[in-house]
């Protein structure tokens, strides 16, 4: 569209870079007012930059280069570089659009808190950070990116440094991404080993020629491509909060309710499953990865899904939802249904970033009140919040017609037809899970709008509808959240969208079957064919007997659900209990990791290496030396008598008759 | 046995038997005496090896120049013979030990091949007029030039040094220095004073 | 017999020795005040024979004397270096000696005369020569130790190194008159040609061998021959300290290359195992006795025992880079010692000798700028670089591991790194503790300040040129492997 879109490609990531410096370095000199109208303009330049960047990349026009060497290393360059495809105007458009929306609501929630320069600081990071991850055509980018979002991540979950809970969170999501970027890194290793390239096109032109190549491992063989995958998987695992990395996330909601929108929703958890999206040239190679993906996606989706019918902080309860649904994004991936994926990935981030908002709305009418038992009846008070939220929950839940159904229904449609080990269990998991979301969704929006209100009086006089920098972006994120299913169905699923960016090899091609099921329709019949179809098929009843259950269990009979915690005891503690990772995790690792470097501390280093080597040797020099001296008594006669010895010997040594 | 080969083993056990006295016995006048023996005998042995030159300059520089020096420290300075004679004993067994192996050694050295008689020949006799001292005169002042002048320099150093290291005035002697006594001037020893003429205290 | 005898390469050694002769009895005539007559005129002596040398320096050897006498580039080298150093030598001695009353001609007198006998010993093609050399040298040595006649120690310094000197000497007599029996020649060249057609387990040939390497290793104050050397330095007045801890080195290192190298080189398999012991015992003894030492003028004489240590690794390689590496040491151990020895004497005056650790305390804060000076020969000397001593000890250490002998490589850094403590704690002394009470502050003359100066900077600012240097030690050092052409 324009001349150079070089520049208006740097541009993007760049205007959110300088604001965040500006913002950053100068905000006590800028003032509140400036730091968020820098970041605003900044990000608010890149979404329309990145819109015109999406509808340059519909008229065709996609760019892969680098603009940057950095240095040439062992043959291998190094380098900046852009690849704009589909793909990555798509992930573009969601990042800057919700990222704008947060900043803007950023401005009401955060209004009275101390760090404000710093917090828009962080966030246009953050946004710069994602922006360069998912623009990336290089693996070295990539991980730029990648590490650099979970610095982001870090810093923010614990911006209210002085909470000692925040500061645990932060460091908790920091560590097992760690855990997680290991796994990436050695992916990325040997991804150079085996191409000798960090270049996407380069390893994807590579993949078909490498995909036989094996090694011997624990007795088996594995192929390279399948390695490779796998351990790009743990990243994404780690990234993207799968089990058994998804320890995090929960946590994560010690951090404030815009970025738990933003990053735990929207954008940074959905960088695996981009990523995995990006590779899949690579992962279509490997039907043990895919599997392996498809199964772990589908255990977090249903397993997580469960704990969060039993929290009682609203967060938290958003919270697991994310984990659960990027468990279905992962097996939509799993399926070679990339496209699906994507399609939930985007449809998600925003009805997930709506309802964290809505709840974060809720939280500072309330005084930031968090705990739901301390809710209710807020439908009169916040008329608008109310509303958003039922939008994002009928979303959430897949209502025939609103954005999540469409994409949902496809994950699952798709799984079943999948013929990759492990997609049976998948597909149990992903259908009951859709009971579940509905179950909790509805429990949340009950007892937080419904019923009687339970706060006390002095707050309840209070309660009024948040402030319009607060509800505008709830506004404008029910809107994609209503219509951006319908709109993207066809061109997503059945169309050619993602063209080249998505790689599907036929055998594996789900989503081609699911299109042959409807063989005629297109546009809007195709829409309502689905629609209808969607009205009569088992996830439609799933969910309605969820949210009819939860009518009951909270609307109707508010006593019932105490009487299933006492019945059902065990199970309850269970879920209470997160399953026990995280005192898995605390004892073996945590701790024994701490007793491991504290005897390493005190026997290695201490003693062995200071005691004994260093002091040691030392000692030992000095002792000799100090015995040694003596042969220098003074007396020459003991001076000639020792080098007539000294003579001597060497003549005793050398002469040999 | 044949006249030289006699003169040779007499005169050897004469240098071992003083050379072992030297270090024996107690007086140590006695033993500067018999090391003056064993170079004699040492110059004795080597008259044998036609080498006269050396042999007269063993005995004048050695005997008559060092052994002196020796004799006159000896008798002037005064040694405690007691205290000398410690020790001997501690170093007896190392030092014979030493001794020993090295003579062993030496002696594996000198038989092998190299010193054999087919390696080096005995040297021929002579002929009668033949002048060591003239052959040796011939070939120092030509061929050896620069080792003699450098030999020459040593000595130099050696007066030299000496000279430095021991050389005092004492203050405390009175010494007549020749040199100052004749440039000496009148004006430097007389001064004329005018003074007026004195009157006797009386008059008688 | 030649009947012309070509005098011109021998002509610095002549200038040397005439203007020693003239000072001798200008010196007679110069009152008391006019000392520094004599002392000008060494300085001019020495300034001019190195610049004679350095006319005549070129690859090609000169042999003259009926080829006792040798002018090649080694020689050269060595001699520019000799007077070079002994020029510096008496600029460090000249205050310290007036202030003791040492203050007269034959000091001068006697300094040069050694410094003809080293340059005799770098050009000696002949054993009588060397030989004789030696003992030039070594009598002047004994005497500048004992110059200072009126303190017992310094006496019984001298004693010590005379007896003790005798009897290396007297080593080497006999080892060399043993040679001669093997080989029908005292000729250097011609040695070297009929050892070259012995066998090399040839019973004799060792036991000659042996005897001269000993005396060697006495010259250069190596393990187990090496008892003199903390007395003689510690007991002798710094100004001769200064001397014969830089200058004699040299020539040590002039008379192993000419022996060893140029006559008994093909005995290289069998000396070879030899010097390994002598080096190693050496690098051992010296850096751990070291340690213990209170007195810096007898630390530093176990350093230089520990350095003569890593030179003879050098020797040992048996490579033309070994050789130039145990040139270059040596040349940059000079320059060091020089430094070492030089700081003393600044920091000594009338009535005080600064020989003392203790006298060290709290330099720092009493006079920084020496402080930063020693703290630079101090490093130079423990081999941490920028500094040429370290350089010097990688080129040793690169050329033993040339010829594989790793392990020796190990041991030898691993002794430097002790001997690295003694350094240190130097400089630790002069920057971490406090002066003692009552303590005189520091005068030097002018010159000695600026020489000092320019001494101890030397150390890192002749980076630039430690890569010359070393190209002229190898060209040195292959004249006397490759130059039998006469």
């Amino acid at each position: 569209m324009f001349e150079n879109m070089k520049l208006v490609y740097m541009a993007i990531p760049l205007s959110c870079l300088v604001a965040s410096v500006v913002a950053g370095i100068f905000g006590r000199k800028i003032g509140r007012a400036g730091a968020h109208t820098i970041t605003i303009l900044a990000v608010a330049i890149a979404f329309a930059l990145s819109l015109v960047v999406y509808v340059d990349v519909l008229e065709g026009n996609k760019f892969n280069g680098s603009v940057y060497t950095w240095m040439v290393s062992g043959g291998v360059p190094f380098e900046i570089g852009f690849l704009i495809d589909e793909l990555s105007a798509t992930m573009m458009a969601v990042v800057s659009f919700v990222s704008l929306m947060v900043h803007v609501y950023t401005i009401g929630y955060m209004h009275d808190d101390p760090g404000y320069q710093r917090f828009f600081s962080y966030i246009s990071l953050f946004t710069f950070s994602m922006l360069m991850l998912v623009m990336s055509n290089n693996f070295l980018q990539l991980f730029f990116g990648w590490e650099a979002v979970g610095l982001m991540s870090y810093l923010l979950i614990g911006f209210w440094f002085d909470r000692e809970s925040a500061i645990a969170a932060s460091l908790k999501a920091f560590l097992v991404n760690r855990v997680g970027d290991l796994g990436f890194l050695l992916g990325i290793a040997a991804v150079v080993a085996l191409f000798g390239s960090l270049d996407y096109s380069v390893v994807f032109a590579g993949a078909p020629g490498a995909a036989s190549k094996s090694f011997s491992f624990l007795g088996g063989e594995m192929t390279w491509i399948t390695a490779i995958c796998l351990l790009l998987f743990i990243g994404a695992m780690g990234k993207s909060a799968q089990v058994p990395l998804h320890v995090w996330l929960p946590d994560s909601m010690e951090g404030p309710t815009p970025i738990s929108a933003l990053i735990h929703a929207a954008t940074m958890v959905t960088a695996g499953i981009f990523m995995v999206a990006r590779m899949s040239p690579l992962y279509e190679l490997s039907e043990t990865a895919l599997s392996v993906v498809m199964v772990i996606g589908a255990i977090t989706a249903f397993f997580m899904a469960l704990i969060g019918l039993v929290q009682h902080d609203i967060k938290r309860v958003v919270a697991y939802s994310t984990l659960s649904q990027l468990g279905y994004m992962m097996v939509a991936l799993g399926a070679s249904a990339y496209a699906a994926g994507i399609f939930h990935l985007v449809t998600h981030a925003f009805f997930k970033a709506l309802l964290f908002l809505a709840a974060g709305s809720v939280i500072i009418a309330l005084h930031h009140q968090q705990d739901m038992r301390a809710m209710g009846g807020l439908r009169k008070p916040m008329p608008i919040t109310y509303l958003t939220a039922v939008i994002g929950t009928l979303a959430l839940v897949g209502f025939p017609g609103f954005a999540g159904f469409f994409s949902k229904d496809a994950i699952i449609e798709a799984v079943h037809l999948s013929e990759l080990p492990g997609s049976g269990f998948a597909f149990i998991a992903v259908t009951a899970g859709v009971f579940v979301t509905a179950f909790y969704s509805f429990r949340l929006l009950f007892l937080t709008f419904h019923g009687r209100p339970r706060m006390d009086q002095e707050t309840r006089r209070h309660v009024k509808e948040s402030p319009w920098v607060v509800w505008v972006p709830l506004v404008l994120l029910a809107i994609p959240s209503i219509l951006a299913g319908a709109w993207y169905f066809e061109p997503m699923l059945f169309g050619n969208f993602f063209g080249e960016s998505l790689k599907v090899l036929p055998e594996h091609d789900t989503l081609a079957k699911l299109a042959a099921k409807h063989p005629e329709a297109t546009g809007v019949a195709l829409l309502w064919d689905v629609i209808v179809h969607g009205f009569v098929s088992p996830p439609t009843w799933l969910f309605l007997a969820g949210s009819v259950l939860a009518w009951v269990f909270y609307i109707e009979k508010p006593e019932l659900p105490e009487k299933i915690v006492k019945r059902f005891g065990v199970i309850h503690g269970v879920l209470m209990n997160k399953y026990g990772f995280d005192e898995a995790y605390n004892v073996v690792f945590a701790r024994g990791t701490r007793e491991v470097g504290g005897a390493l501390w005190k026997f290695g280093d201490a003693t062995l290496i200071d005691g004994w080597l260093v002091n040691g040797t030392a000692r030992i020099v000095g002792w000799v030396s100090s015995a040694v001296r003596h042969i220098q008594t003074g007396y020459v006669y003991h001076y000639a008598f020792a080098m007539i010895i000294g003579l001597f010997l060497l003549l005793t040594l050398f002469l040999k008759p | 046995m044949s006249f030289i080969q006699l003169a040779f083993y007499f005169f050897a056990a004469v240098t071992v038997f003083a050379a072992a006295m030297v270090i024996t016995i107690r007086n140590p006048v006695k033993a500067a005496l018999f090391l003056v023996l064993a170079f004699v005998s040492a110059a004795c042995v080597w008259l044998t090896l036609e080498a006269e030159f050396l042999a007269i300059v063993l005995v004048l520089v050695y005997v008559g120049a060092v052994m002196v020096l020796f004799l006159f420290v000896v008798m002037m300075l005064d040694i405690n013979l007691s205290r000398l004679r410690e020790g001997f004993g501690e170093y007896l067994p190392i030092g014979g030990l030493v001794a020993v192996l090295m003579v062993l050694e030496m002696a594996i050295v000198l038989s092998t091949d190299d010193f054999s008689e087919q390696r080096l020949p005995r040297p021929e006799a002579h002929t009668e007029g033949y002048s060591n001292t003239k052959e040796l005169g011939r070939l120092l002042y030509t061929f050896y030039v620069y080792p003699f002048e450098i030999a020459a320099l040593i000595l130099l150093v050696a007066i030299i040094a000496a000279i430095a290291l021991t050389l005092r005035k004492r203050p405390e002697t009175k010494y007549q220095n020749p040199a100052k006594q004749v440039s000496v001037r009148r004006d430097d020893r007389v001064r004329l004073v005018k003074m007026g003429a004195e009157r006797k205290r009386d008059e008688s | 017999m030649n009947t012309a005898i070509n005098v011109t390469p021998a002509i610095p050694e002549i200038v040397v020795f005439v203007m020693a002769c003239v000072i001798l009895v200008v010196d007679l005539y110069a009152a008391k005040e006019h000392r520094v007559i004599s002392y000008a005129l060494t300085l001019t002596t020495l300034g001019v024979a190195m610049l004679i040398s350095l006319y005549s320096f070129s690859a090609d050897p000169v042999y003259t004397f009926n080829n006792m006498f040798i002018d090649d580039a080694l020689s050269d080298v060595i001699k520019i270096a000799v007077c070079g150093i002994t020029f510096l030598v008496l600029i460090y001695a000249r205050e310290y000696i007036e202030l003791r009353g040492l203050y007269q001609g034959e000091y001068f007198v006697l300094v040069l005369f050694a410094v003809v006998g080293m340059m005799v010993m770098a050009s000696a093609n002949h054993f009588l020569v060397l030989y004789l050399g030696l003992e030039l040298l070594s009598l002047c040595l004994y005497s500048l130790v004992a110059f200072q006649r009126d303190s017992a120690l310094a006496t019984e310094a001298a004693m010590k190194y005379f007896v003790l000197g005798a009897l290396g000497s007297g080593m080497m007599l006999y080892g060399m008159s043993i040679l001669y029996g093997l080989t029908g020649t005292l000729d250097i060249t011609e040695v070297r040609q009929a050892v070259g057609a012995m066998p090399l387990d040839n019973v004799a040939l060792i036991f000659g061998l042996v005897f001269v390497l000993v005396s060697l290793a006495f010259k250069l104050g190596a393990v187990p021959f090496h008892m003199w050397v903390p007395d003689v330095y510690h007991g002798a007045s710094t100004s001769s300290t200064v001397f014969i801890g830089t200058a004699p080195k040299i020539a040590g290192f002039a008379i192993v290359i000419r022996l060893l190298i140029g006559g008994l080189e093909d005995l290289h398999g069998a000396w070879r195992d030899m010097v390994i012991i002598l080096s190693l015992l050496s690098i051992a003894i010296g850096n751990l006795i070291a340690i213990a030492q209170s007195n810096l003028k007898r630390m530093l004489a176990y350093s230089a025992i520990s350095h003569m240590g890593f030179m003879l690794l050098g020797v040992l390689a048996g490579t033309p880079n070994g050789y130039s590496a145990a040139l270059f040491y040596i040349l940059a151990y000079a320059l060091m010692s020089l430094g070492g020895f030089g700081m003393i004497i600044v920091l000594s005056r009338a009535g005080f000798e600064a020989d003392e650790l203790a006298d060290l305390k709290g330099l720092n804060q009493r006079n920084p700028w020496y402080a930063l000076l020693m703290m630079l020969l101090m490093v130079s000397m423990a081999g941490i670089p920028p500094t040429i001593g370290f350089f010097a000890k990688l080129s040793v250490i690169q050329a033993i591991i040339e010829v594989n002998l790793v392990w020796l490589a190990v041991v030898a850094v691993l002794f430097a790194v002790v001997g690295a403590y003694y350094y240190l704690r130097v400089i630790k002394l002069m920057y971490f503790d406090p002066p003692d009470e009552g303590v005189a502050s520091i005068e030097a003359a002018p010159d000695l300040r600026v020489v000092m100066g320019l001494n101890a900077w030397a150390m890192v600012l002749l980076l630039p040129w430690i890569g010359p240097i070393q190209r002229v030690c190898l060209t040195a050092v292959a004249s006397v492997m490759n130059g039998f052409a006469s």
